[in-house]
C-alpha cells in the first residue's frame, strides 16, 4: 500500500526525483573537490545567489505554459531597480519610508512593463518574441538614460541590511511556493494550463483567453521586479548594465530544465525553480574548480540541449504508444 | 493462382497499458478484392491499421505474412518498400507544393538528372500524369495543391500510393470529408484498381458504402475479431449485431413541447461572409436543425451567433425570467454550451485528462472564493457522474483524453457542457466520426435533455439523423434563410427543395452575368 503510493508519486513526478537527482549529484561533486564547501554559510550563499534567477525563471513558467515568450526578463528587472533607485536617491535625507515606497515603485514598475507586454501579446494578437524582444530595447535603453552618465548614487545600507541572504531565502521559498500553488492549484492556474494545451478549446469553453494571458505577462514582469529587488541590495545601487541582456538565457534555461515545456502546457513551478538552483550550482561548480568562463558556457549549453533531449524523447516515445 | 492470399494476419495481438486493444485477430486479404473493416469507435481498427502502416509494433507472437514471407514491419518507411499505403482520414498534403511534387515527394532520390542534385522535373511531371490517367482525374500536375479541393487532394493521396508502387491500400474513412459527387468518383477508382488486382483495406463507419463497396468484411469489437462474412451473405442488421452484439435502439421523438415559450431570438444575424441576414425563433425544449451542404455557412452561423466571428449586423435576444430581452454575445454565452465540429482543433484538450476536461466548462464551480482554490475531490466526483451518464468508456478520470478512442473524446465533450448544464446547446455535427452504438446514445441523450428543458441547435450532414433528431429543420444556402419544415412535413424533398432553388437563381445570376 505504502510502496503503491511511493510509486505513485514517483510516476507523477519524475521531473522532480530527476532534478533532486541532479542536484545530489552536483553537490556531491562540489563536496568532494571544493574543501569544507559544506558549510553553513556557503550552502546559504548558493542559495541567496539562486534567488534572481529562481525569481526570474518562476514568471517565465507561467508564460511559457500558455506557450507564450518573454525575453524581456533581465532589461525590465534593471529598468525597474533603475526608477526605484532614481526616486529613492532623489531625497535629500533618505528614511525608511523612502525606502519601502521605492520597493513598491519597483515592484509596480516590474507589474507596468509586464501589462504592456501582455496588451499589445493578448489585445493586439502580436507575436510574444518580437513584442518582447523590443520590451528588452526599450528597457534597457530606458535604463540607461535614467541612470546617467555618472550612475545613480547608492542607497543606505539599510536596504541591503534587512534583505539579506536569510531574508531572501525565505522570500524566495514563499514567494515561488505561493505561485506555485496559484498554478497548480486554483482555477486561475489551470486556466493557463488549458490555454497552453489549446487555446481555441479554452475559448470555446467559455474562459476570458485574453485576459488571463494578460495577467500571466504581468505576473511574468512582476516576478522580474522581485530579482531587481535582490539585486539591488546586492550592488546597493542600480545601473543599466545588473540585468545583461544574456542572462534570459539562463532563466529560459532553468524553466526548460525543471521539465517546462517550450510548446506550452506543461511544467511547475517548483521544478523551474530547482533547475535555477542547478543553472547556478553549476556556475559555481566550474568557477570553484577553476574551469574558464568559455568552457563554462560551453558545458551549461550542452546540459540545456541534454535536457531538452530527454523531454522531446520522451514525449516522442509517448506519442509513439499512444497513436 | 486464384486462391493465392498475398496478405495474412496471425495472431495479431496489441496491449496498450491497461487495454488490450487487440486480442489474436486473424484474418487474409485476397488479391483484387476490397475487404471491410468495420466495428465501433475503440474497436482495433485504426490499431489494426497503423500496425499495418508500421506506426505501432503488435505484442510478440502476431505475424504478418505478406506473399508467402513473414515479416515485420518496424516502420513506415518499411511497410511503403512492402507495398502499403495508407490513404488517411485527414487528407494530409504539402499544401504550398505542386501536384507533382506531392505525388513523388518520398522518393525525390529516383528523379535527379545523372546523380547531380537537379531534378529531372520533365520526367516527374510525365510520370504522376500516368498515374492520375489511371485514375480518371485530368488536373494539371503544376497547380498548388492548397487550391484543390478535398476530393482531388485525396486523388492526388492515392496517385503518390500508387507511384510507390502500392499493392496494399488501406483507405480509412475515405468519403468522411467528400461531396457525393466526389464519393462517387472515388468508388469508381476503387472498382477500377479492385479489377487491376490491388487488395484494398476499406474502413468506413457508413454501413451503405460497406455494402456498396465491400466484397467480404472482417467485424472487429473490443479487440476481437466477432464475425467475417461475404458481403452478399449479411444484411445490415446482421452486420450491426456483428459490430456492437445488440442493438441500441433510439427512442422516438415525442414532440409534446408547447410554442409559447420562445427562449432565444435571432434578427437579422449578419456575419463577415456568412451568414446573411438569418433570422429564426428558438423555443424552450426544442430540438432545431440547421441544415445545408457543405459550405453553405452553417458553422459560421454558430460562431458569429456566439460571438467568435464578427456579427456584423443583428440582434439577439434571450428569454430571462419570462421576457425576451436583447444580450450581448458575452452574457449569452453563459447559458450556451458548443460543441464545434473540429473535435481536435477546439473541442477538446488532448493532453489533460478526462476531468480537467470535463470541468473546463464551469470551472468556477469548483473553486473557493476569492483566489479560487480549487476542489479536486469534488472535480473528480462530479466528473465521473457525467462520465456515468454519457457513458464515457474509461479507466478512470484521470485518463489523458488523447489516448481515448474518437467516439469517446466526442462523449467527453458532450460531458463538459453536460456539466454547465445550459440553457441552450449549440451543437456542430454531434455525431461526425462516432460509431452506430454511440450514434445512437447521443441521440437519446439529446432527446432525455431536451424533455429536461434544454434547447438544442443542431447542425448535421445526415438527412436522416437530422429528420429523427430534430422538431423543426431551418435550411440555408450561401450563408442565406432559404426554408423552414415542420416536423409533421420532413421529407428528403422538402428539405432539398430550397436549396435547389437557391442554386438555381444564383446559377441564373452567373448566366446573367456571363
Amino acid at each position: 500500500m505504502v510502496l503503491d503510493r511511493i510509486k505513485f508519486f514517483g510516476q507523477r513526478n519524475k521531473q522532480l526525483l530527476g532534478m533532486l537527482g541532479a542536484i545530489a549529484v552536483m553537490l556531491l561533486v562540489l563536496s568532494i573537490s571544493v574543501e569544507n564547501f559544506m558549510t553553513w554559510t556557503n550552502i546559504t550563499n548558493l542559495l541567496a545567489q539562486v534567488a534572481p534567477i529562481a525569481f526570474m525563471a518562476t514568471g517565465i513558467t507561467f508564460v511559457l505554459i500558455t506557450k507564450g515568450m518573454d525575453i524581456s526578463g533581465p532589461a525590465v528587472m534593471a529598468a525597474s531597480s533603475v526608477i526605484a533607485v532614481a526616486f529613492i536617491t532623489s531625497f535629500k535625507v533618505i528614511t525608511a519610508v523612502h525606502l519601502i515606497s521605492g520597493c513598491m515603485i519597483l515592484l509596480l514598475a516590474g507589474g507596468f512593463f509586464g501589462f504592456i507586454n501582455g496588451l499589445a501579446i493578448a489585445k493586439l494578437k502580436m507575436v510574444p518574441l518580437v513584442v518582447t524582444l523590443s520590451m528588452m530595447t526599450v528597457a534597457t535603453g530606458l535604463a540607461t538614460v535614467l541612470g546617467g552618465a555618472r550612475g545613480l548614487p547608492t542607497i543606505p545600507s539599510a536596504y541591503a541590511n534587512f534583505f539579506n541572504k536569510y531574508t531572501v531565502i525565505v522570500m524566495v521559498i514563499l514567494i515561488s511556493s505561493a505561485l506555485d500553488f496559484l498554478l497548480t492549484g486554483t482555477s486561475f492556474g489551470r486556466k493557463v494550463y488549458y490555454i497552453g494545451n489549446k487555446e481555441e478549446t479554452a475559448r470555446i469553453s467559455g474562459i476570458n483567453t485574453d485576459n488571463v494571458i494578460l495577467i500571466v505577462y504581468i505576473i511574468c514582469g512582476i516576478c522580474a521586479a522581485l530579482a531587481g529587488i535582490v539585486n539591488v541590495a546586492i550592488i546597493s545601487t542600480a545601473r543599466a548594465s545588473m540585468g545583461p541582456q544574456s542572462q534570459i538565457l539562463d532563466v529560459v534555461s532553468a524553466a526548460v530544465i525543471g521539465g517546462v515545456s517550450v510548446q506550452g502546457g506543461k511544467g511547475r513551478v517548483r521544478d523551474a525553480c530547482l533547475g535555477a538552483f542547478l543553472i547556478v550550482g553549476v556556475n559555481n561548480v566550474m568557477n570553484l574548480i577553476g574551469v574558464s568562463d568559455y568552457f563554462t558556457t560551453l558545458i551549461k549549453g550542452s546540459i540545456i540541449i541534454f535536457a531538452m533531449g530527454i523531454s522531446s524523447f520522451r514525449q516522442f516515445y509517448f506519442s509513439r504508444i499512444r497513436a | 493462382m486464384e486462391k493465392k492470399s498475398p496478405l495474412q494476419l496471425k495472431n495479431i495481438s496489441m496491449t496498450f497499458p491497461g487495454v488490450k486493444a487487440l486480442n489474436n485477430v486473424s484474418f487474409t486479404a485476397h488479391q483484387g478484392e476490397v475487404l471491410g473493416l468495420v466495428g465501433v469507435n475503440g474497436a482495433g481498427k485504426s490499431t489494426m491499421m497503423n500496425i499495418l502502416g508500421g506506426l505501432l509494433q503488435p505484442d510478440k507472437g502476431s505475424e504478418i505474412i505478406i506473399n508467402g514471407e513473414s515479416v515485420k514491419i518496424k516502420n513506415p518507411r518499411v511497410a511503403e518498400d512492402l507495398g502499403i499505403a495508407f490513404i488517411q482520414q485527414e487528407v494530409a498534403a504539402f499544401e504550398t507544393m505542386n501536384v507533382y511534387e506531392n505525388v513523388l515527394a518520398s522518393d525525390f532520390d529516383k528523379w535527379r538528372k545523372n546523380r547531380s542534385p537537379f531534378l529531372n522535373k520533365k520526367a516527374m511531371k510525365e510520370e504522376v500524369r500516368k498515374h492520375l490517367a489511371t485514375l480518371d482525374c485530368y488536373i494539371d500536375v503544376d497547380t498548388p495543391t492548397h487550391s484543390l479541393t478535398v476530393g482531388e487532394k485525396q486523388m492526388v493521396q492515392i496517385a503518390r500510393a500508387l507511384s510507390q508502387g502500392g499493392q496494399i491500400l488501406l483507405f480509412d474513412e475515405p468519403t468522411a470529408s467528400l461531396s457525393d459527387h466526389e464519393t462517387q468518383k472515388l468508388f469508381e477508382i476503387i472498382n477500377n484498381l479492385r479489377t487491376q488486382g490491388y487488395i484494398i483495406f476499406y474502413i468506413s463507419h457508413y454501413l451503405d458504402e460497406i455494402f456498396e463497396m465491400c466484397d467480404r468484411v472482417v467485424a472487429l469489437r473490443d479487440g476481437q475479431k466477432t464475425g467475417e462474412a461475404p458481403i452478399s451473405e449479411i444484411n445490415k442488421e446482421k452486420l450491426v449485431d456483428m459490430m456492437i452484439g445488440h442493438f441500441v435502439e433510439t427512442t422516438e421523438r415525442k414532440n409534446s413541447r408547447d410554442k409559447d415559450d420562445i427562449i432565444l431570438r435571432a434578427e437579422n444575424i449578419t456575419g463577415v461572409k456568412f451568414p446573411r441576414n438569418i433570422s429564426f425563433d428558438l423555443h424552450k425544449g426544442e430540438i432545431l436543425g440547421v441544415w445545408g451542404l457543405l459550405g453553405s455557412g452553417r458553422s459560421e452561423l454558430f460562431n458569429t451567433l456566439l460571438g467568435f466571428d464578427k456579427m456584423v449586423e443583428g440582434t439577439i435576444s434571450f428569454n430571462q425570467n419570462g421576457e425576451l430581452c436583447e444580450i450581448n454575445h458575452k452574457d449569452l454565452y453563459q447559458h450556451v454550451g458548443y460543441l464545434t465540429e473540429g473535435r481536435h482543433h477546439n473541442g477538446v484538450f488532448l493532453d489533460m485528462t478526462i476531468a480537467e476536461n470535463i470541468t473546463s466548462s464551469d470551472l468556477d464551480r469548483f473553486a473557493s472564493k476569492g483566489i479560487g482554490i480549487l476542489n479536486n475531490r469534488k472535480e473528480k466526483e462530479e466528473s465521473r457522474k457525467y462520465m456515468k451518464q454519457v457513458n464515457v468508456k474509461a479507466v478512470d478520470e484521470n485518463m489523458i483524453v488523447s489516448k481515448l478512442s474518437g467516439g469517446n473524446q466526442q462523449k467527453v465533450i458532450i460531458s463538459k457542457w453536460m456539466l454547465k448544464d445550459p440553457d441552450i446547446l449549440f451543437m456542430d455535427e454531434p455525431t461526425k466520426g462516432v460509431d452506430v452504438g454511440a450514434k445512437a446514445e447521443i441521440q437519446n441523450l439529446i432527446f432525455d435533455r431536451s424533455e429536461k428543458g434544454v434547447s438544442f441547435v443542431v447542425v448535421s450532414s445526415e438527412l436522416e439523423e437530422i429528420m429523427n433528431l430534430c422538431d423543426r429543420i431551418i435550411v440555408i444556402a450561401e450563408g442565406k434563410l432559404v426554408g423552414e419544415v415542420n416536423r409533421d412535413d420532413f421529407s428528403k424533398e422538402a428539405l432539398m427543395a430550397g436549396i435547389v432553388k437557391q442554386e438555381e437563381k444564383v446559377e441564373n445570376e452567373q448566366v446573367q452575368v456571363g
